[in-house]
Formats: C-alpha cells, structure tokens, sequence
C-alpha cells in the first residue's frame, strides 16, 4: 500500500519533468518561427502602430494614450498589464508586439534586457504630480508649499539627476533624509505601486526611487514622517479617495478621467512615453539555470520574498481556517435545526442569504470590498484578508458540515433524543462527531482551495507567496524560475496537508471496525 | 392500578396521509402490552407518538398525570423516564458500549461519570456482555446490539420502555437472546408496550394485545382471549396470515 503510493508520487514527478522538458523544447521550436515572423513586422516608429498589439501598464498615462488607437479599422489591440514588468515580459515572449511607457522605467527595463531597445521617436511628453483627496485642500496646499522650496533650492533637481541624469551626475548625490527635525505633525501616509523603477521599486526588500525620495523630502519640509503603501497601480486612486492613504505617488499623470475623483498637486518633474520594443539584431544572450537561480534567490537575500510570503499565506490561511470552521459550524447548525425543527426561522433566512451572496461573488471582488469598502479604517492587511477569506471559507465549510450532519442516520438522532438529551445535546454529542468523520475528505479539500485562494491576496498590496514570486519576477525580469518556485512551494505544501488529513482519516475509521 | 399513559383522540397525518384516526388507550403500572397489525397499520407511529418523536396532530397524550404534548412541558425530562428501542438498534458508532450507556445518564445530569461507569457495569455483568464494555458497536453482533441497545435505555432508571419492532432486524438464530432480556424485564413488573410480530412472544409474555388497524386500535384484550375469538373479521385474516 505505501510502497504503491511512494511508487506513484515518483511516477507523478518523472511525469511531470518530461512535461516541462517537452515543453521548452516545443518552446524553443516556437520561438524561433515567431522571431522569424516578427522580423518581418518590426515596428521602427509610432507611425506602425496600427495594427499591433500595444502592451501598456494598466491605468498609467501610456494606457490612457493607447486607448485612442484601440478597435481601430487596422484591429489594433492593447493588452493592460498589472505592472510594467509583466507587460515587458510579454513583449519579451513575443505576445505583444511593444509596449509604451515612461522613457526612465523604459531605461531601466532595457538596460537589464538587452534584447530590447526603446525608440528614438518620443509617444508623448507628460507631467508627474501627487494625487490627494478632493476634500484635503490643506494638505495640498502644505505639499504645494513644500514642492516650491524644493524646487528653489534644487532637491528635486538632486532627485531627478541622481535616478536619471546623465552619466556624470547619476548616483553620485542620493537625497538624504534629515535627521534633525522635529516629526510632531503625524504620519504621511503614500499609496504607490513599486513596480515603476526608477521612480518606486523594491530594493533589497525596501521600496525605494525618485519619488519615495521626494515625498520623504517633502515630509522633512513638514515636520511629518513619511509611511509608504505598496499596492497595485489602479487601485491607488480608490486608497487616497477612501482614506486608506493620504496621497498617491507613482510617477502619475494629471487626466481628466482622473480629476473627476481626485485632486492632485503641482508637478514635482515631467516625464516622456516612449516605445519599447524588441531589438532583433541582438540575438539574447541565455542565462543558465545556475545563474538564473542565483540571480532569482541568492542574491540581494531575494529568496527573503518567498519566505516571508510563504509566511503570509500559511498565516492568512490558518487564522481563515478557523473562522471559516467556527462560523460554518454556526451556519450549518442554524440550517439544519430549522430543517429539522423549524427554529429560527428569520436566523436561518440571513443565513441563507449570506451563502447566497458569498457563494455568488469571486472572492477576490469580496476582498477588494471587504478592503476599499467596509474595513476601510483597519490598516492591517492580514487582518482583512483573514476576514476575507474567513468569512468566505465559512459559507462554502457550512454547506460541507450541513451535508454531514444530514448524511448521519437519522436513527442517531431519535435515539440520542429519546434518552433524554437535547438537541443540542445530540448534535454535539452524537451527529457532530460522526459528521466530521464523513466530512473530512470535502473539508480538507476545502482548505486546500482556500490555501490556494489566498494567493489573490496581492489586489489588496499584501505580500502572500504568489505576490512574493512577483516581486522577484519584477526585480529581475525572469518568469520562468519564481513562477515555478512559487507554484512548487504550494505544490508540496498541499501534498503534506492531504497526506496528513489521510492519517487523521484512518485513525477516526478506527472506531467503526 | 395506577395509571400511567392515556392517550386521547390521537391524530397523526403526514401531508395529505392519515395515519391515525382519532386513537384511545389507557396504560397501567406494570402492564406489558403488545402492539401488532399489519404493516402500514400506524403501529409504528403510534408507539413514537408516545415519547413525541412524532407530534401529533391532534390529541392529548397524559403520562404519569401531566399532558405532554402542551408546549410548556419539558419533552426532555419526560423522554429520561420513557425508554425506548428501535428496529435499527441505533447504537452510536463513534462510542464504545461503555460509552454508550453512560452518555445519556451523565448528560442529562441523573449521575456522575463514576456512577454512571458502575451503574453500565452492573447492566453488562447482568447481560453477560461485561467483557464488551470497551469494545465499538461494530464489533457486535446483532443481538448484542439490541441487548446493549436495551440497557443503554434501562440506564436512565425509565418508568415504561416503548419497544418499535426490537427483533425485526435480527437473524433469526439471535432473536432468542433479545426475547429473553424482554421477558426477564416483563417478569420484574416493568411497564412495556411493544410493536412486534412475534406472535409467540406477544401470546406468552403481554399481559394485553392491541389489534390496530386503519388508524385506530381495533382489538383491545388479553392474549388467550385475543387469539381463540378474534371478534373482527380483519383480526381473523391478519391471524390467519401470521399464525
């Protein structure tokens, strides 16, 4: 019985390394044919773009100018990414054809892909500023004032020269924040999404760039201390207007679609929307696995991602656990009693309506709610996303334990009745424990659905294992190594739980023979 | 005698279903009563009307003087000294026999654990069955069940045991050994009422036979007469079937 097992967790693996080298095998074939096509339709200037698939990081400016060519007689298409990264990653792999976004992130993603050059023909030329709430015209006066004297006495131009100066001034002169001031008008708070090098990315686990820089300069022109938030681009907007963050900064541009819900500062610098597409006289150099995993892991302590995420997720997911458990009990005993007696009648209506709902929404539309709508003043993100996924595991853990409880004879039941006991008595004492027997293979499944679920985490900013894999994929460009790194680690992770669920199985049938 | 149970016009419809129609008995201390009919008859449903595992429709049930089927009454405290065994045993799985019998006493706070252990102790010893205590019910055969079934109802010290056909899920060779700890218990002067098709057992040990039929008890006498001058037409039939 073991042996057949051990036998066939080999065979799962031998099986599933042919997969993978079948595939980049087939991988490599299919490069080389789209290389050849894509040769043919090179794009050499913003006059080709018709008719090509724009990659663009979704809700930034390259996005909102991009629009204007899409559906277009010629099918032109854009494809919104989450992050440049994944935007250039595509391009990469050849399913888009260019992707247009701001001429330093474009720089700094070229200079780690050779394989890519940025066209000399500028998209666009625009302004950056600091997003605030409408309502918050003080504090945008404050920022304001704080921007003007940075200006005169030539920070931002520090700023701006040592992320993206030219080669005699760039990292020589970093801004640094100053110690001796007097922080007693409270925290700023900053929503940005550091995925946006050089203006916000992640540096040896901290999130550092021009404009962390500036909003740090401008905190020390007002006495404040200067919080950072990272989270997805599209979703700053809703941070500030909800008061999750004070200000947005993320090298954003002032739009009219923009302005209808939020205000926003001065202009700290200006930027340009360039074009990156792939450069086909250089054939890319191929890293091997060894570097690869180096570059992916070891340096910078970048594994540190996947741990603390993995961290994370176990957490998220051990606390969800248990209040999906707790409240599902609830649920299912509220459900079955009125099925069986007809008690609590109006308790039983809301009961059915939150399963409806909950079992009727994506869970990752019940954690942006959760997240943007009702825990707006609660800043822990693991705290959210433990109610989230709690209150969404107990309406599906409900149904699983209402369908036990139903499953034990009904016999059991009359005949704890007739000794005596209540019926609380009953279901405790005799259907409960029974139930869980029947149950536990559904309910396991179900916390490995929600193990799995948690991954959806990283909408709301907080750093899970999947996020964890991104942030490496975002740092070094690679899809490859993280995606499978992160996808192992569930993998062996689930393999574990079911393996011990089957022995926790096996002792409880122990009763019945 | 003292009267124990009396019920009164008792109606039990399931949907459009009836199945009693307006039922009338009055029990005594230490009577052992047998129930037989016809399957589909309203035996069955009669006998779980009495401890409210079926509530009637209409009707009065008084046991020991109180009307059980008001809504203020405790069922529970009624149900601690209304024993009952059924067809399918219903012995809890996930417990040993020990376990078994002891759960009730204690959670309805009669004993504590300690005495609890001894009184199941006393009931298996007197069972022979003392060397199971620690066994699952799986482990049983089928009469045993229903003898553990029994005690596990006698535990709580009931003023009357109701019996829904006890020996009908048994083979036959172990029929025997549950019809025994019955007649024992009848001989002690413990109150019985019994559905069963064991005509031998209702003849020989029940002190009175109810015939019911269509919804309502038919025939109410004692077993000899019962037997030699069925007075309906049905009861001769159903006799006539089962004899």
């Amino acid at each position: 019985m073991k042996k057949k097992r051990i036998v066939s967790y080999i065979a799962a693996v031998i099986l599933l390394a042919a997969v993978i080298a079948g595939y980049s095998y087939y991988k490599g074939q299919t490069e080389k044919r789209q290389l050849e096509e894509a040769k043919k339709n090179e794009i050499t200037g913003v006059e080709d773009l018709p008719g090509r698939k724009i990659g663009v990081q979704m809700g930034t400016t390259g996005d909102t100018y991009a629009k204007d060519y899409e559906g277009d007689e010629s099918g032109t298409s854009v494809e919104r990414f989450n992050k440049g990264t994944d935007a250039v990653q595509a391009l990469k792999v050849g399913k888009i054809d260019c992707v247009i976004i701001d001429i330093l992130t474009a720089e700094a993603f070229v200079e780690k892909n050779k394989e890519l050059k940025i066209l000399e023909e500028e998209f666009t030329n625009e302004d950056y500023a600091i997003c605030v709430d409408k309502s918050n015209t003080e504090l945008k006066e404050k920022i304001n004032g704080a921007l003007q004297e940075l200006r005169e006495d030539g920070t931002l131009q520090q700023i701006s020269d040592y992320y993206t100066g030219a080669e005699e001034v760039k990292g020589k002169n970093p801004y640094r924040m100053m110690q001796d001031v007097k922080r007693d008008n409270g925290t700023l708070s900053m929503a940005t999404n550091a995925e946006f090098p050089p203006y916000e990315y992640f540096d040896k686990g901290e999130i550092v760039g021009a404009d962390v820089d500036m909003m740090q300069a401008v905190c020390d022109r007002l006495g404040m201390t200067l919080e950072i938030q990272n989270m997805e681009f599209d979703a700053i907007i809703t941070a500030v207007e909800s008061g999750k963050a004070d200000v947005g900064a993320a090298g954003m541009t002032v739009t009219e679609d923009r302005l209808k819900s939020i205000d926003f500062t001065d202009s700290y610098t200006n930027s340009k929307q360039v074009i990156i597409v792939k450069d086909f006289a250089l054939s890319a150099k191929k890293q091997s696995l060894r570097e690869s995993l180096y570059d992916n892991f070891i340096k910078d302590n970048r594994y540190e991602y996947l741990l603390k995420g993995f961290g994370n997720t176990l957490l998220i997911t051990l606390f969800a656990v248990l209040i999906g458990i707790l409240l599902g009990l609830l649920i299912a005993l509220v459900r079955t009693g009125y099925d069986r007696n007809g008690s609590m009648p109006v308790l039983n209506l809301l009961c059915r309506i939150y399963l409806t709902v909950v079992r009727g929404t994506p869970a990752v539309v019940q954690l942006l709610i959760i997240y943007y709508v009702i825990l707006t003043s609660v800043h822990n993100k693991i705290l959210v996303a433990v109610i989230a996924f709690g209150l969404n595991s107990a309406a599906y853990v409900a149904e699983v334990i209402r369908s036990g409880i139903m499953s034990v004879d009904i016999g059991q039941f009359e005949a704890g009745r007739s000794l005596g006991l209540n019926y609380h008595q009953t279901m405790v004492s005799i259907i409960i424990p029974q139930a869980v027997k029947n149950i536990l293979p559904a309910l396991c499944n179900e916390f490995i659905v929600l193990l799995k679920e948690t991954s959806i985490s990283g909408y709301i900013g907080l750093m899970d294992l999947t996020k964890g894999g991104d942030i490496i994929r975002s740092i070094t460009y690679e899809a490859y190594v993280p995606l499978y790194a992160v996808a192992l680690i569930y993998l062996v992770t689930v393999m574990l739980l079911s393996a011990g669920v089957n022995c926790l199985e096996k002792r409880l049938r122990k009763s019945e023979r | 005698m003292d009267e124990l149970i009396e019920v009164r016009d008792l109606y039990k419809s399931f949907g459009n279903h009836k199945v009693l129609k307006g039922l009338n008995i009055k029990v005594s201390k230490g009577e052992v009563i047998a129930v037989i009919g016809p399957s589909g008859c309203g035996k069955s449903t009669f006998l779980r009307s009495l401890n409210l595992l079926e509530r009637p429709t209409s009707g009065k049930i008084f046991f020991e003087g109180t009307d059980i089927t008001d809504e203020s009454v405790d069922i529970n405290k009624v149900r601690e000294k209304m024993g009952m065994v059924f067809q399918q045993f219903n012995l809890f799985p996930n417990m040993t026999v020990r376990e078994n019998i002891m759960l009730a006493p204690v959670k309805c706070g009669k004993m504590k654990a300690e005495e609890a252990a001894v009184k199941a102790e006393e009931l298996l010893a007197r069972i022979g069955l003392l060397d199971k205590a620690g066994a699952y019910p799986s482990q049983l055969s089928g009469g045993q069940k229903q003898r553990i079934a029994i005690i596990r109802a006698l535990a709580m010290n009931p003023d009357v045991m109701l019996f829904d056909e006890p020996t009908s899920a048994l083979d036959p060779e172990m029929v025997g050994e549950v019809l025994e700890l019955m007649r024992e218990l009848a001989a002690e002067g413990m109150t019985m009422i019994v559905v069963t098709h064991e005509m031998g057992f209702a003849r020989e040990v029940a002190s009175r036979i109810l015939f019911v039929n269509d919804g309502g008890i038919q025939e109410d006498n004692d077993p000899k007469e019962l037997f030699a001058n069925p007075k309906t037409p049905r009861l001769k039939e159903f006799l006539a079937k089962v004899l």
